[in-house]
């Protein structure tokens, strides 16, 4: 008896210990968004060039090279000699459960990079310190809107654009000579190439004018747009859905005819291979991010000079819509050295840094960098599309619909040859259950 | 023991053809790290990898933190076999041999926690490592992975214990020695056998864990294997399979070695002190 | 007549010596510390771990918690209204249909196969047996992630070995996608899981085998007895306790596969057709950052485990202890 209630002890004990020790960090601490000073303009002032600390910044995957790394801790060096900067690379996969995790703790790094979808349900959260006053000395209203728009949230500035990528064609210059085919100019003629090209390729296993897989969303957004459709938009306070609307059920059915007619990839898959059917023959135009033609070049050099990149043309012959993706980077609200990361912010919207994604293939975060942007084609093209780049919904909950798969889903069974408009509206559904959660 | 000609061939064809099933894939596997990405997904399987490359080793021992991942994994997961099969010894001994209060609820308490997924737990057990400072620590997560182990361990090793029967323990202590020696000198050479089986299975939960170990360490010095195999994947920009292959065979040399060295006594058996009667 | 099995109570000990003999003159035995003091260490790393978050899990399942909660918003009480939103999802009930069909699937052949090979390697000569046990753990150790992405490349429908096999013994199965259909595409998770799985029976089924003595063995050999009966009579007894643990174990692990079946969903098909519990409670939850929702998912997940292996644990206490 007295043993069964010791044992009883023991093990209630032991839960409470783990319980006590494990709540330091409890709901009822509250989080407080702005830094240790109380949130005014102190709390990014300058500091003492003296200063000694140690700045974690976490970069993800091999998006920035290692020589705007190795620029970056050299430059901050140059202001504070005493501060180490520490660029940790973390993968994207899984980057959302490492930042809910690590964000919230006292170990957290100072900055972080999130990608322009899942950057405002952290920002809803309150785990970014707020921006908004220093917005000016980041950019302000040159930063690219739909990369602002992604780095705000409840009319508050937590996230600076990084680095963005519009999609572009990228397309093999020796099929379109042998088939007689220019760079289309409008969106009709786009289609129309890729069933010219289809056609006059179809002995070669395996060959897609437009290589088209049936979950590469972003895509198809371009078609979508480009004929008056949307997602959806946010109208008194509710997200209304229009994915079921005739613009949109038009441009998706534009797609289907893509996908029937000028393309063989299957359905149900997405196009992060896609570089490498490219290098074995398979495809004559591709939509993708602009630094496929670098990823091909660099898989099959023997490919390098057959290609070409061009902004996709809407069907007015001006630029089509374009999908721009891209990342942002916050100040961790629990970091320690809040005055130091803003100064490593300013650095990374410097001109300096900036024109070295330009360079590398990616878009700068402020317009008047967009023209630095020379060398590949697909740089150039690239920045044409920025111009016309459109943003998937404003909303905290958006990373939820692209987790589930609803516009992937959706992408597959347009491919099977489902009924367009009945893909649409169940897509449309689930989407706006979700955003309006 | 003498068994037919026949039983004999049909037995060893039999396993032939199961060593075809469980290894092809790890034969493809070990191909496909000895080919260059292009050629990977093209038509025509190659089953041989005649012109192969010693590319993609290359680039996973030029890649950062292969040396430290293998250590950190190394240090978890020999931590979590030698702690989990140590506890849940003396937890099987007590459930096996002794009728106390509190056994049947013990046990099913500690099967019901194995029910729970670890997704679940993942977050509220972050932050009680951190309570302790034991982020980013080997031992933060050791006790993650021994959360997680113990359970079937204890359940398993019981069922070896009691298969050894008490008379041996018996005879031990009216030679002199008091029960908790018992243990140690008769009953826990016997269940070899267990110990080893779980002991494999603790070792490649631990040694292929990847969630937990993502977000408890998030420490580029402090990552393990798993995650360190995720940096070929290059999320939108496709993954360098390649590298995913040298890697994860690479990953799954060790498990081997330790399976090597400890699976001769699974075969141990009772060759001596079976009860005659 | 020897008995070496796990019948324990066939020989009584000395009264006194043991702690734990049952005397049914008295209902109160001496407490003895010795049982307490060795099930301590084992609580302690479990509960270390789990303690905390277990309590957790509860309070959250009753709670609406996010992302904001975690970085100190505070979280609303809602009651049971996360259960009565996942009990009242149909889709839900769709997907634990379609997990528990596939579970007990899993679950039968990793339990039969797994036997069957551990009878095997009983059979077998040295080097056979050490091949066999090296390929089999090469299977089982292969990370999951990993095995399965080259079981996808097996039936991939452009490269994959498969369609390139069957079409050269005559059959059209060029471009044949193993993954669209949901039927095919469960099939193939199928093999991937049971592939993994049997390896893990089979070796724990070996090492409990190999505490049957050679002896009792022969003995059963020279009375005559054919194999199946050398089977049900002496090998069977002495790894049945084992054996209802592992099949516990598996319905445990196969009701919640997660890896092999989002990595495959990730290759191809319609994630909505093809999600089982494992998956389907990681999008709810962790892409939607619903922790609270996915706390009352993880408790109804060990609701259904524990319905489906209470009849187990019934037979296995019946069985051997009071």
């Amino acid at each position: 008896m007295r043993f069964k209630k010791l044992a009883a002890v023991g093990i209630v004990g032991t839960l409470f210990l783990t319980a006590a020790c494990g709540s330091d960090d409890d709901d009822e601490s509250g989080g407080d968004e702005g830094s240790e000073d109380s949130g005014n303009d102190s709390a990014f002032a300058a500091p003492d060039p003296d200063t000694e600390a140690t700045l974690r910044v976490w970069l993800n995957g091999p998006d920035t090279p290692q020589t705007m790394r190795d620029y970056a801790i050299e430059t901050f060096k140059e202001t504070y000699p005493n501060v180490t900067v520490e660029i940790e690379e973390q993968e994207w996969d899984g980057i959302v459960p490492l930042l809910t995790t690590a964000l919230n703790s006292a170990d957290t790094p100072d900055i972080v990079e999130m990608g322009n979808t899942q950057a405002q349900g952290f920002e809803a959260a309150g785990a970014l310190v707020d921006l908004t006053e220093v917005e000016g000395d980041l950019g302000g209203d040159d930063l690219l809107d739909s990369l602002k728009e992604a780095g705000s949230y409840d009319d508050k500035f937590y996230g600076l654009p990084l680095y963005a990528g519009a999609r572009v064609v990228t397309y093999r210059t020796d099929l379109f000579a042998a088939s007689g085919i220019e760079v289309p100019t409008d969106l009709e003629g786009f289609v129309e190439a890729g069933k010219t090209l289809q056609a006059d390729n179809a002995g070669t296993p395996n060959f897609s004018g437009i290589y088209f897989p049936g979950r590469n969303w972003q895509a198809m957004l371009s078609f979508l747009w480009d004929a008056g459709g949307d997602i959806a938009v946010r109208e008194d306070g509710e997200w209304v859905g229009q994915l079921a609307d005739d613009g949109s059920v038009d441009g998706l059915t534009t797609v289907q005819d893509i996908m029937e007619n000028a393309n063989q990839a299957p359905a149900d898959s997405d196009d992060r291979n896609d570089y490498i059917e490219f290098c074995a023959n398979e495809i004559g135009m591709l939509m993708g991010p602009g630094w496929k033609s670098g990823q091909i070049a660099e898989e099959c050099p023997e490919m390098e000079d057959k290609l070409g990149v061009f902004a996709l043309p809407g069907s007015d012959g001006a630029v089509a819509p374009s999908f721009l993706g891209g990342s942002v980077v916050g100040i961790s609200a629990k970091s320690q050295n809040t005055a130091l990361a803003y100064e490593f912010l300013k650095l990374i919207s410097s001109e300096g840094f900036q024109t070295q994604y330009a360079e590398a293939g990616l878009i700068p975060n402020q317009k008047a960098f967009l023209d630095k942007v020379t060398g590949s084609p697909g740089a150039v093209a690239q920045a044409e599309a920025a111009e016309n780049s459109r943003f998937t919904p404003s909303s905290e909950f958006w990373a939820e619909v692209e987790g589930g798969d609803i516009l992937q889903d959706m992408g597959t069974a347009i491919g099977n040859g489902d009924d367009v408009a009945d893909a649409a509206s169940t897509a449309n559904d689930a989407i706006v259950e979700i955003l309006n959660q | 023991m003498r068994s037919s000609l026949g039983s004999r061939v049909f037995a060893n064809g039999l396993a032939l053809l199961l060593i075809a099933l469980s290894a092809f894939p790890v034969y493809w596997m070990l191909t496909t790290s000895f080919r260059l990405n292009a050629d990977i997904r093209s038509p025509g399987p190659e089953f041989l990898p005649l012109g192969g490359t010693l590319e993609n080793y290359r680039s996973v021992f030029d890649s950062d933190n292969f040396g430290t991942s293998f250590a950190n994994s190394l240090k978890v997961t020999g931590l979590t076999v030698v702690l989990a099969l140590f506890t849940a010894f003396l937890a099987a001994v007590a459930v096996s041999r002794f009728r106390f209060r509190g056994r049947v609820t013990f046990l099913v308490m500690i099967l019901v926690v194995q029910m729970v997924p670890a997704e679940a737990l993942m977050i509220s057990m972050v932050k009680v490592l951190e309570g302790w400072d034991l982020r980013n620590s080997i031992i933060g997560l050791t006790i993650a992975y021994l959360a997680f182990v113990m359970p079937f361990t204890i359940w398993t090793l019981r069922g070896f214990v009691n298969g050894v029967p008490r008379e041996l323990e018996e005879a031990a202590m009216v030679d002199g020695s008091s029960r908790l020696r018992a243990f140690f000198t008769v009953t826990l050479p016997l269940v070899a056998p267990g110990l080893v089986a779980t002991g494999i299975f603790a070792f490649i939960q631990a040694w292929n864990e990847y969630t937990f170990a993502l977000v408890i360490m998030n420490r580029p010095e402090k990552e393990t294997l798993p995650l360190w195999l995720q940096s070929f994947n290059f999320g939108a920009r496709g993954t360098d399979w390649g590298g995913v292959m040298a890697g994860s065979t690479l990953i799954t040399i060790p498990v081997i070695v330790f399976f090597l060295l400890v699976h001769r006594r699974i075969a141990a058996g009772l060759t001596a002190g079976a009860v005659k009667g | 007549m020897t008995t070496v099995l796990s019948e324990e109570r066939t020989v009584p000990g000395p009264p006194s010596a043991s702690g734990g003999t049952p005397s049914p003159r008295r209902s109160w035995r001496p407490p003895h510390l010795l049982p307490y003091a060795l099930t301590v260490p084992a609580l302690v790393a479990i509960g270390a771990g789990l303690g905390y978050p277990l309590y957790r899990l509860g309070i959250m399942s009753t709670q609406d918690y996010g992302l904001r909660q975690q970085f100190g918003a505070p979280p609303e009480y809602i009651g049971f209204d996360n259960f009565t939103d996942i009990l009242g999802d149909t889709y839900f009930w769709e997907v634990l249909r379609r997990s528990l069909v596939f579970c007990l699937l899993a679950v039968a052949l990793t339990m039969v196969g797994g036997c069957g090979v551990a009878v095997l390697l009983g059979r077998l000569g040295r080097v056979m047996r050490t091949a066999l046990s090296v390929s089999l753990l090469l299977a089982w150790a292969t990370p999951a992630l990993t095995a399965t992405v080259v079981w996808q490349w097996i039936f991939d429908t452009r490269f994959g070995v498969v369609n390139w096999a069957l079409t050269k013994l005559g059959f059209d199965y060029e471009g044949h996608s193993w993954l669209a259909e949901p039927l095919s595409f469960f099939t193939v998770a199928l093999l991937i899981v049971v592939w993994m799985g049997i390896p893990f029976v089979a070796f724990t089924l070996y090492a409990a085998m190999t505490q049957i003595s050679g002896e009792v063995m022969e003995a059963a050999a020279i009375d005559g007895a054919g194999s199946w009966a050398r089977f049900r009579d002496v090998i069977w007894p002495a790894i049945k306790p084992i054996f209802v643990v592992l099949v516990a174990l598996s319905t445990m692990w196969d009701l919640r596969v997660f890896t092999q079946i989002f990595v495959l969903q990730e290759a191809g098909g319609i994630s909505t057709e093809t999600n089982l519990l494992g998956t389907w409670a990681y999008r709810e939850a962790v892409t939607g950052n619903h922790f609270g929702k996915g706390a009352a998912i993880a408790l109804v997940m060990v609701s259904i485990t524990l319905l489906l292996t209470v009849f187990h644990l019934r037979q296995m206490f019946r069985q051997e202890e009071i």
